[in-house]
C-alpha cells in the first residue's frame, strides 16, 4: 500500500528522520520502504551563484557571467537570458553534462568568448515548458550541490501490510500507528457541511433484506453537483498513490477511501429506479454486468445492491455500468456500508473478482465511527469540490449495533509470554495511543474495549501483541543462559537416510532433488504401478500429477543432462512417491524411496584402462554392496511380470519374501532416441521396508588365525544353467571350511566348446578356525563338489 | 643341535628369506638380520668359544664361508634391486592418477542436515509429517478456519476436497502435539508446495524446517535465545538477529527474523540488497487456539514455533541466481558441492 508522506502529515506531526519512522513501522509490523519520486535532472547540473554580469563584447543579447560553482576559480559562462543578474543562485550545467541523450555540453567559444558551462532555464532541464528566462533558485540552496537536492520530491512509504491489519489500509490508519510509535497525537479533520436540501427520506429509501450480509447501510444524497475536473491538490494526491484522476466526485470518493480506509460507493441518483436501494442476495443464475464489462452469472451467496428494479452493484466488490457517475450526473447518492467479511469473501471468490474494495471488506472494516465519518467526509468534500446541496440527514439502516469487544489482559500473562516487565501505566498509555479505550485497571489486570476498526483484537493474546509491538519487540532480550527441556528421544530415520546418502556419494553418485509434480504420462509410467494422484488445480499440464516413482523424474533429469551433452550421469534421490489410497486419512499413501539412475562409464576416460560402460551387473554389484552394508540378507532377483516396454532387464528384488525394490536396464532403442552413449541402469528401493529390515548391530565373528587355501575349478555346463544354482550347490558341499566362492570367468564360444554349452570358472577359498588345513583336507572336499556338479548338473571339468 | 647344524639351519633360513625380498627397504632389514652387529651370523661367531678346541678350525671355516656366502648374495641382490629402482625412473609419474569418481550431496540436503545437527545440539528431536495433508492439519488446526483471508497468503494445490499438498511444515506441529504430551521440542524438515508461477525466485516446491518448543513457562526471550544461538552456529559467531512484528495465524506475537548479512557483516552488499540484513525465518509464540485444537491447556503451557525457508538461504549462501537450478539436477551443477 502506498502512503504519501505529505498527505500523512495532515494527520500526524513527524519530527524524526524518515528512516527512523520507517524502521519503527517495520518493527511494529508495517513493513515499510521509502520510495521517492519527482522530477530529476542530470547529475552534472549543480547550484551556482552569479558573481558578475557583463555585456558580451560582440553580441547585444548575450552577457558574460562569472559564476561561483564551488570550484577555486569562478566559471566564465556566456548566457542569453534577459533575467540573469549578479547575486542569483542558478542551476549550472557543467562541461561534460549530457542534457539530452544526444547533447553533451562542451567547452565552447560563443562569438569569440569562452563559455565553460550553461546557466539553464526550466525547459532546458525538462522541468517545465518555461523558456522565459533562466531558473532562479532559492537563496538557501548551497553552492556546488546537485540541483536534484532542491527539486520537489514526492515521498511515498510503500507498506507491505499483513492480512490482519485492514485498519492500516489508509493514511489515517498509518498515521495512528506513527502517532503511537512516536508519542504524538492523531489529528483527524473536522467535518462541517451544510444540509440545505430536503429530508433525505423524501428522496430515497433503503431496504436491507440481507442484514446478515449487510449489517449496516448508510446513504446520503447530494443534488445539483457540477461534475468536473478535480483541483490540482487533489489530483496530485490521487496520482501520488498511483491512481488516475477521473472527476471531482470520483476522485473525492477515492480520496476519502485512502484517507479513512472505508470503501464508499457513489451512484448516479437519477439512474436508480424508484430511488430505492435494496440489499439482497442474488437469485441462483441471476446475471449482472459489472464495471469491467463482464456479464456475470451469480449464485445465491453473492450479495447485491439493487435499485427498485435491478442490481446496480455487487456489494462491496464492484459497481455496475448503468449507475456509474458520469459527466452528466447531477444528483449523487453516497453509499457507506458495513458488509460481513465472509460474505464478501465468498462472493469475490465465487466470481474470481478481487478488488481493492473487496479486499478491505473481507478483512474487516469499521461498522461504527469510521463508516459514518467516511460518509460525512465524502459529502462535505463533494460539496466543497462540486457544489450542490446536501439532503437533510442520513439514511442509516443498522438494526443490530455491533458493539466493541471488552477484553481483559492480565499483567502476569504479559510477562509470562514476553518476559518483559512493563508497568501497568505504560500499558495504559500504549492502548490509549492506539485508540483502544481503557475501561478500568488494577495492579493485576486491565480492561479495555477493542475498537470496532480493529477486527484483529479479540483475545488477551492479541492485546499482549499490541503492547509488545509498540513497546518494541527487540527490547525482548535473550536470557544469558538458556534453560529448556531436552527432547528425550532421538530420531533414527535421518541418520539412516544420511548413511544411504554417504554410501551412494561414495559410489560416485550425485544427489538429485526432483520436482514431485509430474505429467500424467510420467505418473502412469511409474514402475510400481501405483494408482496416480492427480491435482485438482495444477500449475500446468506438465505438472498435474504427483510422482508415483523416482525413476521417471530421474529419467527426466537424465534427458536434460543428455541434451546438455553431460558425459557421465550418475544420480540418486531420496524422496517420497505417492499412491492413491482411499483408506488413508489423506487419500494418499506416501512411500519413502531411493531412486538411482546411471548412464556412465565405470570410470572417466583414462590412459591406464580402456573405457567400460557400467551396465546391469555394475548396478547389481552396487545393489548387493549396499544391501550388505544395511545388513540385509537372503536376497533374490527375479524377472517381474511388469514389463514396461523400454526395459531390457527388469527384476524384482526381494529379501526373503518381502519385496524391497526393482532393478533394470533400458533397451538400446531407448538409448538411440536420446543419443546416450551408455546403457541406462535404474534401481529403486523401498526405504520404508529397508529401514525395518536393516540390521545395524552386527555380532562380532571370530577371525581365523590360520592361513587359507585356494582352489580354482573350471566346468562346462548347459548355457541355460544358472550360475547362482551352481554356486549354492558348491556352498552346500563345501563344508564349514569353504569361506568364499567367486565366479571369475564366463566363456561361451561355440567354436571352442560344444554348441549350447558354456564354461564357468570359480575360485574357492578354504580355511579352518582350528588348524592349518592340509592339501588332502581340501582335496577331499573338492572331490565332493566335482561329484555333485557332474552327477546333478551334467558338468564336465575343463 | 650342534653349532654346525645351526650354521646349516641359518643358511636355509637365509635362502628362504632371500626369496621374499623385493625392495631396498626389506633388503636393508635382511642385511641387518643376518650381517648386523647383533645379527644371526655374529651370534654364531660368538658361540665359537663353546666348541671343543679340536673342532674350532672346521667350524671357523664353515662360519666364514657362511658369512661370505651371505655377504655375496646380499651384495648382488642390492645391485639387482638398485637397477630396478633406476629403471623405474623411466616411468612418467606426472601422468594423471586413476580417476576415482566424484559423488556429491545436494546442497539443500547438506544445508538441512547442517541445520538439523545444530538443532540436535540445542535439544530438538526430528519429527516428520506427510506431504499430502488434510485441511484440518494444514489450516484449521493452525487457527486458519475456512474462509479466513490469511489462507490467501498460501496458494494451495488441492488433491481432493479438503486434501492438499502441505503449504508449510507447520502441520507437523499439530500432528506431533496430538500424539505427544508436553514438553515437546522438535524440528521438522520437509518439502512444501505452493501454487505459484515458477520464476527465478519462486518454485512450486521448496523446503522448510519447522521448529516447535512447548513447555511450562516458555517465553519470547527463550525463542530469541534459541534463534540467536542457532544463527551464530550456522552463520558464524558474529551473526546478529533482529525481529520485526509480523502476522501468522498460528503464532502470536508473530515475527520475521532478519540475520546480519554473512557476506558484508551488515555493511550492505548485493546479496542483502544493501540493507545489511537477510530475512531468514518467521516465528512467534504458539497461538492459544492451536493449543486448544490439539488439547493442550494454554493456561498451563506456552511455546514458540518457527519456520525456516531452506532454499532461499542456500541460494544466498552459494550465490545461486535461479531457484530452478536446484531442481534441474544438471551434473555439472551438482558435482560442485
Ligand atoms: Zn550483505
Amino acid at each position: 500500500m502506498k502512503v504519501d508522506l505529505n498527505w500523512l502529515q495532515d494527520y500526524v506531526d513527524i519530527d524524526r528522520p524518515l528512516e527512523e519512522i520507517c524502521n519503527l513501522l517495520t518493527e511494529a509490523g508495517l513493513e515499510c520502504r521509502i520510495v521517492e519520486s519527482g522530477p530529476r535532472v542530470p547529475e552534472g547540473v549543480i547550484v551556482g551563484e552569479v558573481i558578475s554580469v557583463e555585456n558580451h563584447p560582440n553580441a547585444d543579447k548575450l552577457s558574460v557571467c562569472f559564476v561561483n560553482t564551488g570550484e577555486k576559480e569562478p566559471a566564465q559562462i556566456v548566457c542569453g537570458a534577459p533575467n540573469v543578474a549578479a547575486g542569483q543562485k542558478v542551476p549550472v550545467a557543467m562541461v561534460g553534462t549530457s542534457l539530452t541523450p544526444d547533447f553533451t555540453l562542451k567547452k565552447a567559444k560563443i562569438r569569440g568568448v569562452t563559455s565553460n558551462g550553461m546557466i539553464c532555464a526550466e525547459d532546458e532541464l525538462g522541468l517545465s515548458e518555461d523558456h522565459s528566462g533562466i531558473m532562479v533558485l532559492d537563496e538557501s540552496c548551497e553552492i556546488g550541490k546537485p540541483l536534484n537536492n532542491y527539486l520537489p520530491k514526492t515521498v511515498i512509504l510503500d507498506i507491505d501490510l499483513t492480512a490482519n491489519r485492514p485498519d492500516c489500509m489508509s493514511h489515517i490508519g498509518v498515521a495512528r500507528e506513527v502517532a503511537a510509535l512516536t508519542g504524538k497525537s492523531l489529528k483527524i479533520p473536522d467535518i462541517t457541511h451544510q444540509e440545505t436540501g430536503p429530508d433525505i427520506h423524501s428522496l430515497a429509501q433503503v431496504v436491507v433484506l440481507a442484514s446478515d450480509g449487510c449489517p449496516r447501510y448508510t446513504a446520503r444524497v447530494i443534488r445539483n453537483v457540477n461534475i468536473g475536473p478535480s483541483p490540482d491538490w487533489l489530483k496530485k494526491r490521487i496520482e501520488a498513490i498511483g491512481l488516475r484522476p477521473v472527476n471531482n466526485v470520483v476522485d473525492a470518493s477515492n480520496y476519502v477511501l485512502h484517507e479513512t480506509g472505508h470503501p464508499l460507493h457513489t451512484f448516479d441518483y437519477d439512474k436508480l429506479a424508484e430511488h430505492r436501494i435494496i440489499v439482497r442476495y442474488a437469485e441462483e443464475g441471476e446475471t449482472f454486468e459489472t464495471l469491467d464489462h463482464k456479464e456475470r452469472t451469480l449464485s445465491r451467496n453473492v450479495l447485491l445492491i439493487c435499485d427498485g428494479k435491478k442490481p446496480v452493484a455487487m456489494a462491496g466488490v464492484m459497481g455496475g455500468l448503468d449507475s456509474e457517475i458520469s459527466d452528466n450526473t447531477v444528483n449523487v447518492l453516497i453509499e457507506s456500508a458495513y458488509f460481513d467479511p465472509p460474505t464478501i469473501r465468498k462472493g469475490s471468490k465465487q466470481q474470481l473478482l478481487s478488488t481493492d474494495s473487496s479486499k478491505r471488506f473481507e478483512r474487516g472494516t469499521d461498522p461504527n465511527a469510521n463508516c459514518v465519518y467516511a460518509q460525512d467526509r465524502l459529502a462535505s468534500l463533494i460539496l466543497e469540490l462540486a457544489g450542490g446541496n446536501c439532503a437533510k440527514g442520513m439514511i442509516d439502516v443498522y438494526p443490530k449495533k455491533i458493539e466493541p469487544l471488552p477484553i481483559t489482559m492480565r499483567f502476569d500473562r504479559l510477562k509470562k509470554i514476553t518476559s518483559l516487565d512493563i508497568s501497568p501505566e505504560t500499558c495504559r498509555t500504549i492502548f490509549e495511543s492506539l485508540d483502544i479505550s481503557v475501561q478500568s485497571m488494577d495492579d493485576q489486570t486491565i480492561n479495555v474495549l477493542a475498537p470496532t476498526f480493529r477486527p484483529d483484537l479479540e483475545r488477551e493474546i492479541d492485546l499482549i501483541e499490541e503492547i509488545v509491538r509498540i513497546y518494541g519487540l527487540n527490547k525482548i532480550q535473550a536470557n544469558s543462559r538458556l534453560q529448556f527441556s531436552m527432547s528425550e528421544t532421538v530420531d533414527p530415520l535421518n541418520p539412516f537416510l544420511n548413511r544411504i546418502r554417504e554410501i551412494f556419494v561414495g559410489f560416485g553418485f550425485h544427489e538429485a532433488i526432483s520436482n514431485s509434480l509430474v505429467s500424467q504420462d510420467m505418473a502412469n509410467a511409474g514402475i510400481w504401478g501405483y494408482a496416480p494422484v492427480p491435482l485438482m488445480n495444477p500449475l500446468s499440464i506438465d505438472m498435474n500429477y504427483l510422482r508415483t516413482d523416482l525413476i521417471q523424474p530421474l529419467l527426466h533429469n537424465l534427458k536434460l543432462n543428455a541434451a546438455r551433452k553431460r558425459q557421465h550421469v550418475r544420480l540418486f534421490e531420496i524422496g517420497r512417491v505417492m499412491e492413491k489410497d482411499p483408506l488413508s486419512e489423506t487419500t494418499v499413501r506416501e512411500h519413502q524411496n531411493l531412486g538411482v539412475i546411471m548412464c556412465s562409464d565405470m570410470w572417466d576416460l583414462h590412459w591406464l584402462r580402456s573405457p567400460a560402460p557400467a551396465d546391469f551387473f555394475f548396478g547389481k554389484g552396487m545393489l548387493m554392496r549396499f544391501l550388505d552394508n544395511m545388513g540385509i540378507t537372503d536376497i533374490s532377483l527375479n524377472n517381474t511380470d511388469f514389463h514396461p516396454d523400454p526395459y531390457r532387464i527388469f527384476m524384482d528384488i526381494t529379501s526373503g519374501k518381502i519385496q524391497i525394490g526393482k532393478i533394470g536396464e533400458y533397451q538400446p532403442e531407448f538409448l538411440n532416441k536420446y543419443q546416450l552413449e551408455y546403457p541406462v541402469v535404474i534401481l529403486e528401493l523401498k526405504l520404508d521396508v529397508i529401514f525395518e529390515l536393516r540390521k545395524e548391530v552386527f555380532k562380532y565373528k571370530p577371525v581365523s588365525p590360520f592361513p587359507s587355501m585356494t582352489r580354482d575349478i573350471s566346468i562346462v555346463v548347459d548355457k541355460n544353467m544358472e550360475s547362482e544354482t551352481l554356486m549354492k550347490e558348491i556352498h552346500q558341499k563345501g563344508s564349514k571350511f569353504l569361506k568364499d566362492v567367486v565366479v571369475y570367468d564366463q566363456f561361451m564360444d561355440d567354436r571352442k566348446l560344444t554348441p549350447g554349452k558354456k564354461a564357468l570358472s570359480y575360485r574357492l577359498w578354504f580355511q579352518s578356525d582350528e588348524r592349518t588345513l592340509e592339501d588332502q583336507d581340501v582335496d577331499r572336499i573338492m572331490e565332493k563338489i566335482f561329484n555333485i556338479l557332474i552327477r546333478k548338473y551334467g558338468a564336465q571339468l575343463r | 643341535m650342534t653349532l654346525l647344524e645351526k650354521i646349516n639351519h641359518v643358511r636355509d633360513q637365509f635362502n628362504t628369506d632371500l626369496e621374499r625380498i623385493s625392495d631396498l627397504k626389506s633388503w636393508e632389514e635382511l642385511k641387518n638380520t643376518y650381517l648386523g652387529r647383533k645379527g644371526l651370523v655374529s651370534k654364531l661367531f660368538s658361540r665359537i668359544g663353546d666348541v671343543p678346541p679340536q673342532d674350532r678350525k672346521t667350524i671357523g671355516q664353515a662360519l666364514n664361508s657362511l658369512k661370505n656366502e651371505i655377504q655375496n648374495q646380499v651384495d648382488s641382490l642390492h645391485q639387482t634391486l638398485q637397477e630396478k629402482v633406476d629403471e623405474s625412473h623411466d616411468v612418467d609419474y606426472t601422468l594423471p592418477g586413476f580417476p576415482i569418481f566424484k559423488g556429491s550431496r545436494h546442497p539443500l540436503t547438506q544445508a538441512i542436515d547442517e541445520m538439523l545437527s545444530i538443532f540436535a545440539r540445542l535439544g530438538f528431536d526430528i519429527a516428520y509429517g506427510p506431504e499430502v495433508e488434510t485441511d484440518w492439519y494444514n489450516f484449521s488446526s493452525l487457527n486458519l478456519p475456512l474462509n479466513h483471508p490469511a489462507r490467501d497468503m498460501q496458494d494451495t494445490f488441492y488433491v481432493d476436497e479438503g486434501i492438499m499438498l502441505r503449504t508449510h511444515t507447520s502441520p507437523v506441529q499439530t500432528r506431533y502435539m496430538t500424539q505427544h504430551k508436553p514438553p515437546v521440542r522438535i524440528v521438522a524438515p520437509g518439502r512444501v508446495y505452493r501454487n505459484e508461477a515458477i520464476s527465478t525466485r519462486s518454485y512450486c516446491m521448496f523446503h522448510q524446517i519447522e521448529g516447535l518448543y512447548v513447555d511450562k513457562n516458555v517465553t519470547f526471550a527463550d525463542l530469541r535465545g534459541t534463534l540467536e544461538l542457532f544463527c551464530k552456529m550456522y552463520f558464524g559467531p558474529d551473526a546478529r538477529i533482529k525481529f520485526r512484528t509480523s502476522y501468522f495465524p498460528f503464532t502470536e506475537p508473530s515475527a520475521e527474523v532478519d540475520v546480519s548479512c554473512f557476506l558484508c557483516k551488515g555493511k550492505g552488499c548485493r546479496v542483502c540488497k544493501n540493507t545489511g540484513w537477510l530475512e531468514i525465518l518467521g516465528c512467534g509464540m504458539v497461538d492459544p487456539n492451536v493449543f486448544k485444537a490439539v488439547g493442550y491447556d494454554p493456561e498451563e503451557v506456552s511455546g514458540y514455533a518457527f519456520g525456516l525457508g531452506v532454499d532461499r538461504s542456500v541460494m544466498q549462501k552459494l550465490d545461486i541466481p535461479d531457484i530452478r537450478m536446484l531442481f534441474d539436477n544438471d551434473v555439472e551443477f551438482l558435482k560442485q558441492f
